[in-house]
């Protein structure tokens, strides 16, 4: 009961820190309060959710014990990042601005509030924004847009989110986890919105409510922006002068692992249209790019030139770095293009079984059958699937059939040392054959 | 006794017309190759058992038609793999009709070069290796000395500095021949190559006796591998200083790297001390330099240092520009070049070769690279033989010996990978049973 006690006294402390910030309105400068501040347990850390509330109230719950985003610092204190730290020179990962920017809520010192560790790891507020400015609003019980407006960040919009997450999980202009560090040790990054918000696990529940103050969530919109917004944010990193090549030097980041990091005795090229790639050639990753133009498809917009663009960046390789840039600057504004309709569009239940199909068509061609295109077709699918449950496209029986096609497809992505092209074709087809007409 | 005698003389009467074209040339003539059917008489290298008197075995053809890969060479072109291979590659015409795959897989000599007796199918036959017979064949029939038979035009595979380069422009490539990584990524399998451990293999056609020791002279295994690691560097160097490798746009040539450099699983953590390179750069291969450094820095310690420093350099300029890798890739193979001739005459001692295992040993605790690995192992065989050719290691010392290796051996599971614990424990124990 004391901890409950000092908890709800910490909250009505920061009630008073915060009301003179809350006038000023959202602020580059607002303070970080802490995760500290949002777990009361008569705010998000409540074991259940009070009566007439609008959100389950143990978000914080639910990030302490099952997303990994409470993890995000303390893995810098294990062996495996010790090991990264020593290889790339640093004294100490838990300490180095280049692990703790994206491993942690890395703002500036100024920006901490009394109660802010960062040993928190990934907290509420670096992704919902620093709480200085709408905490008070927030408390108070204004509505979305009032906190929005306060500084709030709306995760809710999806294009908001993508550029949100995406702003570590692929990086941004002063995050990046670059070939150096994957070499040190660093883990690859496979993302796709949708999907990792439903690994997370998230924190919020689609119910009326929800939908009443925010709006229905489609999954296959999340992830049809998301793939928009990451091919956006990769074209960036391209084009980012500090990953221009040095010399002979490139950024092998930007590349497709697997387009190196496979077994010799795995075979895997092949004549591919999304590519047009020689044997022996390495690619820079696609395989958002690849979905994209899938969904541009569906859209039928006369703007879906992404995929020729594409084709023209890998071979702009062969060339000079000016034309990388011009191919990579082409493929962006044509992403960007999309992103108002993929955000207007409502995506149908027509929309998602002609894109399970077109999903598998990408893959059944011959053409993105490899790693990194096979993972990013089963998420695009488990987005699908979840669209269709959610939105009522397919009764709970189909549903169940499908999830069942899913968790074969997952295993045959599971592991880049033991994927096989035909497996992966098998389970597509497998898959397929349980969609709903 | 009769199929002997129509043997030799069909041979004889292929080789006379080439004889005569041949004759008033001064210099050895540009050798016709006759074919394998004019080797392999019974009475020549086709016979089941050795000739009485012979100085050779006389069943050479037998062993190569039998157990020599060289024989298949042609062969594995018709294979479903080679043609899936053709087709990635972008090759217009079969395999097996592509002058690409041709050069190294047969005697792919020029059609106006081919006797009658002469089959493309045989695949890398005899003349691929010791030379069109056209020039010497007769002599050698009739019983010329060694020395004769090479001024006819025989190449000299007994000395090492030849074998290499013979071996080598195929099993490393040369100025025509080049397994690119655009071949690589059409499936053709990674080369690797050390003279001495690939001639055992083979397996020779040869037996060192004292019969082949008079006319030949003596070289030991491990001086094989000495100059097999020294022209192997230099061939390395020569593919990266020719024009037709030069990077196109941010392309490089691949096949210049450490396969294992990229093609490794995440957390492989592949590190090599030997480069200077930072975390997740990718490195040229320098398994024959790591190997060439190892033998300088016994035999030719000032050879070793310029070496060792134009290696780190082009290390680094891998990360640079194309001007500094063609420099010090120039260095490299100065300094390489310049070990050659005395390597293939330095008398290595008992101690010399406890020494260099000694050090070959030690560089594979301190890196944990596939490919240095690999020549580490063939390395280790070359000088295991030599000591047991010489009687340095006899008897109860030689199976410990042996069986040691067999160990070594059987800490790769595979063709690209290597055990690293279970290797350096059977490289120690090889040490151990290695010591006087």
């Amino acid at each position: 009961m004391t901890r409950f006690l000092s908890r709800a006294l910490a909250c009505a402390a920061l009630l008073a820190l915060t009301a003179p910030a809350g006038a000023q309105n959202a602020s580059n400068n607002a303070i970080h309060l802490g995760v500290q501040s949002c777990a009361s347990d008569n705010c998000h850390g409540a074991i259940k959710p009070f009566p007439n509330s609008h959100v389950p109230q143990n978000e914080f719950f639910t990030w302490e014990y099952k997303d990994k985003h409470a993890q995000a610092f303390k893995v810098l204190n294990n062996d495996r990042s010790k090991r990264i730290a020593k290889n790339l020179g640093l004294t100490d990962a838990a300490t180095a601005p280049l692990c703790l920017d994206c491993h942690a809520d890395n703002v500036a010192p100024e920006r901490r509030g009394p109660e802010f560790l960062l040993s928190d790891g990934v907290g509420c507020e670096a992704c919902h924004g620093a709480a200085e400015g709408w905490l008070g609003t927030h408390l108070s019980g204004y509505n979305h847009s009032a906190n929005i407006k306060a500084g709030l960040y709306p995760t809710d919009e999806a294009v908001k989110r993508a550029e949100k997450c995406l702003s570590c999980h692929v990086g941004d202009s002063n995050r990046f986890v670059t070939h150096t560090m994957m070499g040190a040790g660093h883990p690859p990054m496979p993302f796709e919105l949708d999907t990792y918000t439903a690994m997370q696990p998230p924190h919020f529940v689609v119910n009326d409510s929800y939908i009443q103050r925010k709006g229905r969530p489609n999954d296959i919109a999340i992830w049809a922006i998301g793939e928009a917004v990451a091919v956006k944010m990769r074209m960036d990193l391209i084009l980012d002068p500090a990953h221009a090549p040095k010399g002979l030097n490139l950024e092998l980041s930007l590349f497709d692992c697997q387009s190196c990091h496979h077994a010799m005795s795995q075979l895997q090229w092949g004549s591919r249209a999304t590519t047009g790639l020689p044997p022996g050639h390495i690619k820079f990753f696609d395989a958002n790019a690849v979905m994209l133009a899938v969904i541009a498809g569906q859209l039928k917009t006369p703007d879906s030139d992404i995929a020729q663009h594409m084709v023209a960046l890998q071979a702009a390789l062969g060339k000079d770095w000016d034309t990388v840039k011009s191919e990579a600057n082409a493929v962006k504004s044509a992403a960007d293009r999309l992103i108002p309709a993929l955000v207007a569009h409502d995506w149908t239940r027509a929309d998602a079984i002609a894109l399970s199909h077109s999903v598998e068509a990408s893959a059944l061609d011959g053409d993105d059958v490899d790693y990194s295109g096979a993972q990013q077709q089963v998420m695009a699918l488990k987005s699908i699937v979840a669209a269709m449950k959610q939105l009522g496209f397919a009764n709970d029986q189909q549903v169940a059939a499908l999830n069942d096609a899913l968790m074969w497809l997952d295993t045959t992505v599971a592991d880049d040392r033991t994927y096989d092209q035909g497996a992966y074709v098998w389970a597509l087809k497998a898959f397929n054959a349980k969609l709903p007409q | 006794m009769t199929r002997r005698l129509l043997g030799a003389l069909l041979l004889l009467f292929a080789a006379a017309p080439a004889l005569a074209q041949s004759q008033p040339a001064a210099q050895p003539p540009i050798g016709i190759h006759l074919g394998v059917a004019t080797c392999n008489g019974s009475s020549c290298h086709g016979a089941p058992e050795r000739p009485r008197n012979s100085y050779v075995r006389g069943n050479e053809f037998l062993i190569w038609a039998k157990q020599d890969k060289h024989h298949l060479a042609y062969n594995v072109l018709l294979d479903d793999r080679a043609k899936k291979m053709a087709q990635s590659y972008g090759l217009s015409e079969p395999p097996e009709k592509a002058a690409v795959c041709l050069d190294c897989h047969a005697d792919n000599t020029a059609a106006g070069q081919r006797g009658p007796l002469f089959q493309l199918s045989d695949g890398v036959g005899c003349e691929a290796c010791h030379g069109g017979a056209s020039g010497w064949l007769g002599i050698h029939i009739a019983g010329a000395t060694h020395a004769e038979n090479v001024a006819a035009g025989l190449y000299r595979t007994e000395q090492p500095i030849a074998r290499a380069e013979k071996c080598l422009s195929c099993h490393y490539g040369d100025e025509t021949r080049y397994v690119s990584h655009r071949l690589y990524g059409a499936g053709h399998p990674r080369l690797t190559f050390e003279l001495d451990t690939y001639t055992a293999i083979e397996p020779a056609h040869f037996v060192v006796d004292q019969g082949y020791i008079e006319r030949k002279g003596r070289v030991t295994d491990v001086q094989v591998w000495a100059v097999g690691q020294a022209i192997a560097l230099v061939k390395r160097m020569d593919s990266v200083l020719d024009p037709a490798h030069a990077p196109k746009g941010f392309w490089p040539e691949f096949a210049f790297f450490d396969c294992q450099s990229c093609h490794h699983e995440y957390g492989g953590y592949a590190r090599a001390t030997t480069t200077g390179l930072g975390p997740g750069a990718v490195k040229f291969n320098d398994a024959n330099e790591v190997m060439l450094k190892i033998i300088a820095q016994r035999v030719a310690p000032q050879a070793a240092a310029a070496l060792s420093e134009h290696m780190i350099a082009l290390h680094q300029a891998t990360i640079g520009d194309w001007d500094s890798v063609q420099r010090e890739a120039a260095g490299v193979k100065t300094a390489a070049q310049s070990l050659v001739s005395g390597l293939a005459q330095h008398d290595f001692t008992g101690d010399d070769m406890r020494a260099l295992a000694d050090a070959l040993i030690g560089a594979a605790g301190s890196d944990d690279v596939f490919s240095h690995d690999e020549q580490i192992t063939m390395a280790l065989e070359a000088i295991t033989t030599s000591l047991k050719a010489s009687g340095d290691i006899a008897g109860k010392q030689m199976a410990a010996v042996d069986s040691a290796m067999k160990a070594v051996y059987t800490a790769f599971p595979d063709s690209q990978s290597v055990q690293q614990d279970a290797f350096l424990k059977a490289l120690r124990n090889l040490q151990q049973a290695m010591r006087k």
